[in-house]
């Protein structure tokens, strides 16, 4: 039981430092909806049902959306070659 | 024995999830990064449900439910993204 808990952090740990060092904006947006869709089973693993409910639907639903919304409106303004879609 | 099998099928879905975290970190471009997200969200509710069973709380269910119903809307924002533009 306690190695599945372990396997998740382990996933949700390896997918944040991928979206530090990934150079794609939208890749690095999938990859924080990762880390929200293991910090929502870490949050129900910990025993707060309703925090778990809640950062599912903000934070894997909702920011994703947030996020790219705010990429798409701002790489007009980006100059630079390591940055792209 | 039925413990057994759950336990069985627990580590069946952790497996996968190792697979589609492989494809997740070392994805060349951006369309094989969205796919896998969606397939971890797929493989996340059986983990999620096998959990219910087996501590025997109900109340993950219903967020395996509210996780199922609301989960679909990142990856239908990221193909809308990646067809024309959000």
């Amino acid at each position: 039981m306690i190695l599945i808990d372990i396997f998740v952090g382990a996933i949700m740990l390896a997918a944040a430092a991928a979206a530090m060092w990934v150079r794609n904006l939208v890749s690095a947006v999938i990859l924080v909806g990762v880390v929200s869709l293991a910090a929502s089973f870490i949050f129900l693993r910990l025993g707060a049902p309703d925090v778990a409910m809640t950062e599912a639907a903000i934070g894997s639903a909702l920011s994703t959306v947030i996020f790219l919304i705010v990429v798409r409106r701002t790489e007009s303004h980006e100059k630079g070659p390591e940055v792209q879609r | 024995m039925a413990s057994l099998i759950l336990t069985a099928a627990l580590a069946v879905v952790a497996v996968a999830a190792l697979m589609a975290t492989w494809q997740l970190l070392r994805g060349p471009d951006t369309p094989t990064r969205a796919a896998s997200m969606d397939v971890l969200t797929s493989i996340l509710l059986p983990l999620i449900v096998g959990l219910a069973v087996k501590s025997g709380r109900g109340i993950y269910i219903d967020v395996s439910m509210v996780y199922a119903l609301l989960s679909f809307l990142g990856v239908l924002s990221l193909a809308r993204y990646f067809d024309r533009g959000l």
